[in-house]
């Protein structure tokens, strides 16, 4: 434990000073938050994940969490990190919701319910343009007049929260709650475990922390409209990052981001990917669920155990 | 005051496409078990080849005016048939290893199978929508108190037609019959000597199948884009929901339910026509906090 401990101290400190090196390049300073951004979205997706739980709508809460900054902002002229907030506590309530109403029955009611609900979501926000600017989208001023550094250390922060938790579940006695769950609800149930509390709470916690990345985004990129805060394709980046980087750990979502999440960035510009881009999202998904369950972190294990990193327990 | 008949029919056309479409969804679950977020995708290439083949003989065999009995007549067998034997061909790659694990894998797979479908449709055609602009999309038949495009008419009489086929088939046949007893109970069947492998591949083509054939029939009445595939899945998910998972026979009224209740919301309710799609939504989560096994289970 003190020695896994120690590597994300490590990987702390890298993270804390990396603008050192970077922010002389605008490029490379805007990736360097787009990819927080990112394993903040991956880290809570995968908490969920750990319960046997498909939750489809962590893009719908990261879109959920931008609008609610930037109607904060324009309505009571809250400033963002206040709007932050509430950005926050709006999205845990709707979390909550959603995870008591559907966490109580079989995974796939889970999973379709949150698909079914991130598409509805846009649909409302196109209904209500007097709340949401309708398909115009919504703006608000960005955060710290454009400092990179600045907004650098805020998502930094997000992500330390989202890290928090990944790992907490990890290492407090709740991990054995969260496999037990996975492993079988009904075993699970009949030890002790109270299944139904601990998957809504860990839903509503996951959720918030993508509201926080949402919340962060709009400030950041300063306008978005329906189709682009509930872009499917971030509720699916959040899901294949952890696959790829390996599921229910702390290191894989963040390998998995840094490392899919470059590959996008070079795609997006090549024909004859484009927006296609996504197809290698899809085939990474079936590709690690058939030959590589446990992703990159697993194969490191598998052929690699005698490295002295090893994060994946 | 005329409006009231005229929006349920309206509705009950709506409806056909639903339950073809949910039907196949409902097969592929009740009776595998497994949840198949690529069904949407599976609508798509059949509209798809809808469309191609419109094009053919529009375009290159200059049929005219009977390029829409035709469309249906060579499209319906052609899609069916590549539906079923692209959905086994997914089915022994991708799904049969992963039947016992997990039920989140599975989930994960299907849906990356839709991800997968649905870009590489986009970048090997093209992600724009396109319009196959059938004649029957607009002439209209006058019934006397409503008017009825030719679309939707054959839309719903080809979905009863269909629909009404495979209850025949899970009803009479033996195929039919395995099906419905390996739903009931995986083990059980393997005990009594029914190759459940096989039946399973048969089931996920046959759902396939129907999708393709719903997916035909869309291009009557809208554009084919890459990405028609989710709405479409999830209707067909509320309608699946709405009659309890792995209920065939409440497909029908459930798909009913669903067809007349937007009609109405859009007729009548203002801004309705944009309520209407976000209706499935309500009835997902209606159906899960009152009965979650279905409302006439």
């Amino acid at each position: 434990v003190r020695r896994h401990l120690a590597g994300w101290a490590a990987f702390v400190v890298v993270v804390a000073l990396l603008p050192l090196a970077l922010s002389s390049d605008p490029y490379l300073m805007l990736l360097a938050n787009v990819m927080l951004m990112f394993m903040t979205l991956a880290l809570s997706w995968d908490v969920v994940a750990r319960t046997g739980q498909l939750s489809l709508a962590h893009g719908a809460f990261f879109g959920l969490g931008a609008y609610a900054v930037a109607i904060a902002h324009r309505t009571w002229a809250l400033p963002p990190v206040v709007g932050i907030g509430v950005a926050a506590v709006a999205v845990g309530i709707v979390a909550l919701a959603l995870g008591v109403v559907t966490l109580r029955l079989r995974g796939i009611y889970f999973a379709i319910a949150t698909l079914a609900f991130a598409e509805v979501l846009r649909t409302v926000a196109l209904q209500f343009p007097d709340l949401t600017g309708g398909t115009v989208g919504i703006s608000m001023p960005p955060l710290f007049a454009g400092d990179r550094l600045a907004s650098y250390y805020v998502i930094g922060t997000i992500f330390l929260l989202a890290l928090a938790l990944s790992l907490a579940v990890r290492w407090s006695p709740l991990h054995y709650a969260v496999s037990a769950i996975r492993a079988n609800e009904s075993v699970a149930q009949v030890v002790g475990v109270d299944v139904v509390r601990v998957k809504v709470a860990l839903f509503v916690a996951s959720a918030v922390l993508a509201a926080l990345a949402g919340a962060f985004y709009m400030p950041f990129i300063t306008h978005t409209d329906p189709g682009d805060a509930f872009d499917i394709g971030r509720s699916v980046a959040a899901l294949v990052f952890p696959i790829f980087g390996g599921l229910y750990t702390s290191a894989g979502p963040v390998i998995g981001t840094i490392l899919m999440r470059s590959l996008e960035e070079y795609l997006r510009v090549t024909p004859p990917w484009k927006e296609g881009y996504q197809v290698v999202y899809g085939l990474v998904i079936v590709v690690a669920v058939l030959f590589m369950p446990r992703g990159l972190l697993g194969l490191g294990e598998r052929f690699g155990g005698r490295w002295p990193w090893r994060f994946s327990r | 005051v005329e409006a009231l008949p005229q929006a349920l029919l309206f509705g009950i056309l709506r409806s056909g496409l639903y339950a073809l479409t949910a039907l196949g969804l409902a097969i592929s679950l009740g009776v595998i078990g497994v949840v198949n977020f690529a069904h949407g995708e599976f609508v798509m290439l059949g509209a798809f080849i809808g469309f191609w083949l419109y094009v053919l003989l529009s375009g290159v065999a200059g049929v005219g005016p009977a390029v829409s009995p035709l469309v249906i007549l060579i499209g319906l067998p052609l899609s069916a048939l590549a539906l079923y034997i692209v959905a086994v061909g997914i089915f022994r790659v991708t799904l049969r290893p992963v039947l016992r694990q997990p039920e989140l894998n599975q989930m994960l797979l299907t849906f990356g199978l839709s991800i997968l479908l649905v870009n590489a449709t986009s970048i090997v055609l093209s992600p724009q929508a396109k319009d196959a602009n059938l004649a029957w999309r607009f002439d209209i038949l006058d019934l006397g108190f409503a008017g009825v495009t030719y679309a939707r008419l054959a839309s719903f009489g080809v979905s009863a037609v269909l629909v009404g086929a495979t209850y025949l088939l899970l009803a009479r046949s033996r195929l039919g019959k395995q099906m419905r007893a390996v739903a009931q109970n995986r083990l059980g069947a393997q005990v009594v000597g029914i190759p459940i492998d096989r039946v399973y591949e048969m089931a996920f083509g046959l759902s396939a199948a129907l999708a393709a054939a719903a997916g035909l029939m869309l291009v009557f009445q809208t554009q084919v884009s890459p990405f028609l595939g989710l709405g479409t899945i999830l209707k067909s998910f509320s309608i699946v929901v709405l009659a309890g998972l792995g209920n065939l026979a409440g497909v029908i009224w459930a798909s009913l339910l669903l067809g007349i209740a937007e009609q109405l919301v859009s007729q009548y309710v203002p801004n309705g026509a944009a309520l209407r799609d976000g209706l499935f939504f309500v009835l997902i989560f209606f159906v899960l906090i009152v009965r979650p096994s279905g409302l006439r289970r």
